[in-house]
Order: structure tokens, then sequence, then C-alpha cells
């Protein structure tokens, strides 16, 4: 029991020394890094832990391993790889490695690598290899084979040229290393084919046809020139367009020039162009300074061609004639040039005033065209005579045309307009024609004539005329150029058509002519026997009048419907008449009188109140107006018109109108057979006779004259018989006779008619004698 | 209900084979024998595993036992009187361990300073009887214990750094 207790009490001791013993001091993991990170930041300890926590690693050990890892990895090492070897923070890395490039000289930091120097000796040891092989290396293919930079690798390379690298860089290109062989055998190339180039030639295609090497072929094509080996020269630098161009290309581009020159005695600068000639005023000013060439626009020309058509200039001038300078001089000078060229020429053989240049390449003389101009004498005088004979009125609107049209020609925007007022006029005309009657007519057609003819002489030249020339032409030709004369410049050899000289001149001289001839005429005519006309017109204007107001004052005696009918038949015939006759004296005033009064027409009487003077002009026009009106007022109007001396009122007894009248109706009936005429003039006369007034009506109004004679001649029945019988004739000779029985039917009439025709004259003429006796 | 490495704590500590109480004059100092032994066993395994947290020391009979016990909550050392009876009914009933100076300042703890332990540990002891001695009083009472009150209390300042309080 007592050993248990001091067992106990041994054993407590135990537990107090057991307690009291000192505790093994463990630090948790958890401890530790925190009295490392203390001790790290308070600068006692200087070490790196790695990424995943597990160990701490001192800097010396880490360029220690980056060292060793370099070695291993033969001398170049990504640094992104060295951080995932070492398994530290990228920062450290990056720092070590950065101190270890500063401080060990061998060791560079390129592109985030860790470059050794036993790695560039092994990379130049290989890149001799590649260029022995291939004689040729560029960096840019290095670079990208070895993933190193270009300044890099030119400037490892270069300190290692000559001594491990058996080879050379392009001094202007530092991008190519290649082998003196390689070198050589490229210049060999290059001298060869720039040897054999005889003309200029864009060195790019060259690189592309034989492969060169762009940086050599420059250097070396240099190096050849400038030592002479090659005769030639390099235009254009280093770039794509540079050209070559061997000595011999200059030289027979020279020569070329030269012969040309001299064999032609012109040079065209185009032609040089196309030689490659860039400025060819100015290389040909330079090459033949002391020649003395004449500088055109397209063209230069020598002094022995100038001399040439000078001579022939000459020639023309002295001799009087002309001369087309086209086959003298070259065929591919323009128009411009050859115009230059001749003015030159004219110039310097002081021939100004007395030659001219025609159409671009012929010099004519003024003495040849004055001559030209005399053939056409005779013929204009002739054609004035017959033109003034003719129709003086179609004339003077003609001649207005033409004055105009000449006074127009320069300015060729009214060229259209002028052509269609032409076309329009010969409209005009071809209507007037055709109402105006035979002279006219003829003319109309001799117009056509010369017309045909001076259009078949454009067509044989139709390739020199310019197309107004054409219509100035066509229309001085057609007014001046009288047929034969044509021949007559076609025997001479003249360039007709560029008659723009020849045609001004006799259409000048026409007119002058045509004035004259006519002026003769008309003052011959009218100076003199003015007076006399005077005073026929007065006497014959009184007649009509008095006429007029007869025939009017018969009108009275019918209805309305007839009235109208024979007031209008009156203002057809007298009426018309009387102002024909009146217009026609004034218009002799303005020498456009008309032989026939009786053949102006409507459109005629327009004209010819156009050109009357504003005065004259008013009454007229008004007198002209009212021939389509009424009877009265054309005789109201006459008397209105105090301005005419025409028209100064002359009483002439009535009773001896009317017997003239008669007088002149029954000569009319005793003479005509007709029996319609018969029974109009009968019918006239009776009227007459029964109602003491003169009648003026057409042959339709006989039914109504017969009518209102009923009842006041005794003889009616006989004239109502006659006129059924020839209204029966009228009819059946207007109906077609195909009909055998009415033909003897006709015959039949025609017998009746025969035989009371002469009972009808009967009435009238013995009636006649009545009333005479009654007078 | 205790963690791994406190049950491999109180694996490695020997289980008791006696059972005796203070009373039983013939096997008590056989059951202290086998207590001390434990105690031993279980501060020798704490000092090395560096978890050395604390002090006991008994009166002669074996029947008081008095010391200290600490944590360290925060790099700071919490130190605190522990003292507790062996009841007459050992090693049927556990001994109620006392923390005098946390009297009162916890609801966890019957008067005098007993800590309560009633709900997990009673029954635990009471299937182990008698293998579990004072050793795994210490290790499955007293030790959870304060791991779940004192950082409670320090953070409701009721327990303060005495370095602290006094600097």
């Amino acid at each position: 029991m007592a050993a248990d207790w001091e067992e106990i009490r041994r054993l407590a001791a135990d537990f107090q020394r057991a307690q009291f013993a000192d505790t093994v001091q463990r630090l948790s993991e958890r401890n530790c890094i925190e009295i490392i990170t203390k001790l790290v930041e308070d600068k006692k300890l200087d070490v790196v832990f790695t990424l995943d926590g597990k160990e701490f690693v001192t800097p010396a050990q880490i360029s220690r391993e980056i060292r060793d890892e370099l070695y291993v990895h033969g001398g170049r090492i990504n640094i992104v790889e060295l951080q995932q070897i070492i398994n530290v923070d990228w920062v450290h890395v990056e720092n070590k490695a950065s101190d270890i490039a500063k401080s060990d000289r061998g060791a560079q930091l390129v592109l985030g690598q860790l470059i050794d120097d036993s790695y560039l000796e092994h990379l130049a040891e290989e890149v001799n290899d590649k260029l022995q092989e291939a004689g040729l290396i560029s960096i840019a293919e290095l670079c990208k084979s070895y993933d190193l930079p270009g300044d890099f690798l030119t400037e490892e390379l270069s300190k290692r040229l000559g001594k491990l690298i058996q080879g050379e860089m392009d001094q202007y290109n530092r991008g190519v290393i290649f082998t003196p062989a390689f070198v050589a055998r490229h210049k060999a190339r290059i001298r060869g084919l720039f040897s054999a180039i005889t003309r200029p030639t864009p060195i790019s295609t060259m690189i592309g046809a034989f492969g060169f090497q762009e940086h050599l072929l420059y250097s070396v094509l240099e190096e050849l020139v400038i030592s002479g080996r090659l005769k030639g020269s390099v235009v254009g630098g280093r770039q794509d367009k540079a050209v070559y161009i061997p000595d011999i290309y200059a030289r027979t581009q020279n020569s070329w020039v030269d012969s040309f020159l001299q064999q032609n005695g012109y040079l065209e600068f185009d032609a040089l162009l196309r030689l490659g000639i860039p400025d060819p005023s100015g290389y040909i000013r330079k090459r033949f300074k002391s020649s003395k060439l004449l500088f055109l626009r397209a063209a230069c020309v020598g002094q022995a061609l100038v001399d040439q058509v000078e001579a022939s200039v000459e020639e023309a001038v002295s001799s009087a004639t002309w001369t087309d300078l086209q086959p003298i001089l070259p065929s591919c000078l323009s128009v411009e040039d050859t115009g230059m060229l001749i003015s030159q020429a004219i110039r310097n053989t002081s021939t100004q005033s007395s030659a001219r240049l025609l159409g671009g390449a012929v010099v004519v003389s003024e003495k040849f065209i004055s001559s030209c101009l005399t053939l056409f004498d005779e013929a204009l005088q002739q054609k004035a005579q017959t033109e003034v004979k003719n129709n003086p009125v179609f004339l003077v609107t003609e001649e207005d045309l033409k004055q105009a049209s000449i006074l127009t020609e320069s300015s060729a925007p009214s060229k259209k307009e002028k052509r269609e007022a032409e076309r329009r006029k010969k409209a005009a005309e071809g209507s007037g024609s055709k109402a105006g009657g035979g002279g006219s007519n003829a003319r109309e057609i001799r117009i056509r004539k010369t017309k045909k003819k001076g259009r078949r002489e454009e067509d044989s030249d139709e390739d020199y005329v310019p197309s107004h020339n054409r219509f100035s032409s066509n229309l001085s030709i057609r007014c001046c150029s009288p047929t034969p004369d044509l021949p007559v410049l076609r025997f001479h050899r003249t360039p007709l058509t560029h008659t723009s000289c020849l045609c001004r001149p006799l259409t000048k001289n026409y007119q002058e002519v045509l004035r004259t001839v006519f002026m003769s005429s008309s003052s011959s005519a009218s100076g003199a026997s003015k007076k006399k006309s005077m005073k026929d017109l007065q006497e014959e204007i009184t007649n009509l009048y008095n006429n007029i107001r007869l025939f009017e004052k018969g009108t009275k005696f019918f209805s309305d419907e007839t009235q109208v009918h024979i007031t209008k038949h009156i203002l057809k015939t007298v009426c018309t008449d009387m102002t024909n006759i009146l217009v026609n004296f004034l218009a002799a005033d303005l020498m456009m009188s008309v032989e026939n009064p009786c053949t102006i027409t409507n459109e005629v009487r327009v004209k010819i109140l156009g050109k009357l003077s504003e005065e004259t002009k008013g009454p007229l026009l008004k007198l002209h107006n009212s021939l389509s009106g009424k009877v009265r007022e054309v005789t109201m109007q006459l008397s209105a018109d105090a301005s005419t001396e025409a028209c100064s009122h002359v009483c002439v007894c009535s009773r001896q109108a009317q017997f003239l009248h008669r007088q002149a109706l029954t000569e009319q009936l005793k003479e005509t057979e007709d029996p319609a005429l018969v029974l109009h003039l009968t019918s006239v006369l009776l009227f007459q006779a029964s109602t003491h007034c003169m009648l003026h009506a057409p042959g339709r109004c006989v039914p109504q004259i017969i009518g209102t004679l009923t009842g006041k001649i005794p003889t009616q029945h006989l004239l109502s018989a006659y006129q059924s019988l020839v209204v029966k004739q009228l009819v059946s000779q207007s109906q077609d006779r195909k009909e055998e029985q009415d033909q003897e039917e006709a015959q039949g009439i025609r017998a009746q008619l025969r035989t009371m025709t002469p009972q009808v004259k009967d009435l009238v003429l013995s009636q006649k004698k009545a009333s005479v006796s009654e007078d | 209900m205790a963690d791994d490495a406190t049950r491999r704590t109180v694996s490695n500590i020997p289980l008791l084979k006696t059972h005796a109480g203070p009373r039983d004059r013939a096997l008590w100092p056989q059951r202290l024998k086998e207590e001390y032994q434990a105690l031993i066993r279980f501060v020798e395994q704490n000092k090395a595993a560096d978890n050395d947290w604390f002090r006991l020391e008994s009166n002669a009979d074996g029947t008081r036992w008095s010391g200290t016990c600490w944590f360290v909550h925060e790099l700071l050392r919490y130190e605190f009187r522990v003292e507790f009876d062996i009841p007459v009914t050992y090693p049927d009933t556990a001994p109620e361990v006392a923390v005098p100076e946390l009297d009162g300042k916890t609801a966890k703890m019957f008067r005098g300073g007993k800590i309560c332990l009633t709900e997990h540990f009673a029954p635990l002891w009471a299937r182990n009887v008698p293998r579990f001695g004072l050793a795994h009083l210490m290790a499955l009472g007293l030790a959870p214990w304060l791991a779940v009150e004192i950082p409670d209390l320090i953070s409701k300042g009721l327990v303060i750094h005495k370095e602290r309080n006094s600097g």
C-alpha cells in the first residue's frame, strides 16, 4: 500500500516534470509564412517564394538557375519559358535576366529572350553554311527562320562577317549577305546582258525576266557604268521606273533625226516622241542650234523647204497664176501648220498684197483673181438684162435677200434661219410663178437649171468645201453665175470652190450691173413720159371708177342674193383691175413696175405694197384688203384715197359710159356664135335697155336677169324659149354622151338654137336701133 | 462531437482499467497511478504537438486538483486558474471543473465557476466509465469549452488580456 502511494508520489513528480519540460517549439506552416513575410517586409531577409508557395528561393539561386537553364537550352532561352521552369514570379526572373544581361558581356536580352554568345556563334556558323550553299542570303529570311529582329541580326552578323561568315554585305542594302562568288557570277551576267542592250530598257523588266537581285543589280550596274565597261546610263535612280539607256541608242536616235531632217527637210514632233524623246522642240533646239529651223505647231521645217515654198509662191505671183503647195509640203503637216508655213513664206517674199492663200494650201495671185472676174463681165450684163426684163419685183426682193444674206454670212448661227428663209422664199416664188404666168415660169426653170449646175460643181469638189461655204457659193452661183462661165473656170483649172473670194466681188459686180441696167431701162421709160402716163392713168381710173359705180347701180334691181353674186363678180374683175393699175403706177416710181398690170396677183401686190413708202402704203393697203369685201366699200375707198392723184374726181357723163358699154357689148354679140354667150350678152343688153342701168354680171346670174326682164319687154317668150334650149344643151354637154338617142336630141336642139340665134340677136340689135333712134 | 485532432489525441491517451473512487482505499492508489500515467502521456503528447495548454497538480491523496490553463487567441495568451474536486462517486460521476475567474461572465457555467459540461460531455463520460480519466476530462471537457467560450467572451469584452489591460 505504501509502495503504491510512493509510486503515486513518484508519478506526480513525473507529471510535474513532464509538465514543465520544454515544449517542442513547433511552428505551424501558417506561422512560418507569416514570420518570413514579416522578415521580408522588414528587409531582414531577401528571399523569393515559388509560385506554388512551397519553396523559398534566394536571388542568387535564381540567377544560378537561370544561367544553368541558359546553358541547357543552348544559349538561347525565352524568359517566359524560364519563368515556368524556375517557377518564381515573372518580375524576379526578368530582373535577374536583365541583371545577367547587364553584368555578363556574353549574354544579352533580345525580344524577351536571353541570348548567349555561344548561341550567336552557332547561329553565325549556320548562316555561313546556308550562305555557302545559296550564294546569297537575306537578313529578312534569317529573321523569319530564327525569329530574331533584323537590326540585331544585321549587327551581330556584320560583326562576324569575314570571320565566321565568308561573305559580304551590300553597301546600299544591308539586308543581304552574299558570297564573292555569287557577286562575280551576277556581275558577269549583268555585264553581258547590259552590253547587249541597244534600246532603252526599264530595269524592272530585266529584273523580272532574268531574276537579278535588285539591290545587287543597281550597285553592280553603277559600278560598271562608272568604270566605263558599260556604255550607257541609268536614268531614274533606283526605283521601278529606272531605265537603262545605252549610248548606242542615243547615237542612233541622233543620227536618225539628223538624216530625217536632211532627207525630208522637216521634223515632226510626234515622230520624235515616238522615238522616246520627251521634249522634241527643246531637243531640236539644242541639237540644231546653228541651222535655222522654222518651228510650227507640231513640226519644225528646214530652210530648204521654206525656200521651196517661197519660190513657188513667188513664181505664182510673178506669173499671175495660182499654185497648189500641197504636193510640195510634207503630208504630215496639219492644216494649221501648213497655213503658218505658207503665210510665213508669203511674208518672207513680201508678196502679201499680191497673193492670197486659199483653202489652206493654195496660193493665188490677186492678178489672177481679177482676171477671173473680168471673165464674168459679159455674162453678168446679159443676165442682168434678162432679169430686169423678166420681173423686177422678184428681182428686187431677191436682191434684198441676197444683201441680207451677205451681211449675215460671217455670223454662223443665223445660217440655218437664212437657209430656211431661202427655202420659204423659193416656195413663195413657186406659187407666184404658178399663178403669175409665163414670164416668171420661164425664170423659175432657169433658176433650177443653174442650181443644178452649181450642185454638180459642188459635188465634184466637195472634199475641199466646208458646208457653209457650199451654202454661200450655192446662193451666189444661183444668183449670178451664168452657166457658160463654169466651163471657162474649169478650163482655167481654178479651184473653183475656193471661190468665196471670187463670189463676193461677183455678186457685188452683179448687183452693180443689175442696178445700172435697171436704172437705165426704167429711167428711159418713166422720165420723159411721166406726165403723160399720169394723165392716161387718171383717165383710165376715172373710167373704171365710173363703170364700177354704174355697175353697182345696176345691181340694185336684183334680189339680195343675186346682188351679192354680182358684186363679187365686179370686185373680182373691174375693181381688181383698177387696183392693179394704181399699184403698178406707184410701183413704177420704185422701178418695180410690171409690163402688163393684169398679171399682178394678190401676192405680188402685197410684196409691192411692202416696198412702198408709209404715206401711200396705208390707203393702198386698205384698198387691197377691201378687194375681198363689198364693191361699195371699194368705191368709198377710192374716193377717200386723196393721196393718190389718180383718184381725182372727174365726172363723166354716165350716158356716154352706158353708150360705150353697150357698144362694146354689141360688138361682142355680133361676133359671137356661142348660144350661152349670146344669151348672156342679149340679156345684159336688154336689161340695160329696159332699166337704163349698166350691168356687169357673171354668167350664172343670167336666169335672174331674165327673171327681172319678164314683163318689161314684149319678146320675153322668145327669150325664155331660147334660154331653155341653152340650158338643155348645156346639160347634155355636161353629161357624157353615151346614149345615141341623146345625140339626136342634142342635134335637134342645136338646129333649133341655130335658127333661133339670129332671131335673138335681132331682138337686141333691132332694139338697139330703136333705142339709138330714141336717143 | 470533437474534431479529428482531438479524436486522435484522445485515442492516444491510454484508457484506465481500475474502477475505484477516493473512498475505495484499496483500489484508489491503483486508480490514481493510472490517472497520473494517462495525464503524463497526455501532457507529453501535447508538448510534442506544440499544444501545451495547462498545468495541473493535486493534493497528496489526489482528491483535489488545481492549476492553470491558457488559450491563445489572436496571438494573445489568456490564462485562467482552474480547479476541481474528485467527487466521491468518481469515476461514475465526472468531476466538475471550475474556472472561478469567469464566474458570472457566461451563461454556460454553474455557480462557483463550474463549467457546464452536462450536455455533451456527461453522456460520453457515462458511456466510458471507468475507462475515461482526468486526462480525458481535460481533453474532451475543458478544451472544447474553452475553444468555444473564450473567443466569444473576448469579443464581448468580458475577458480582457492582462497586458493590454495594464498597458
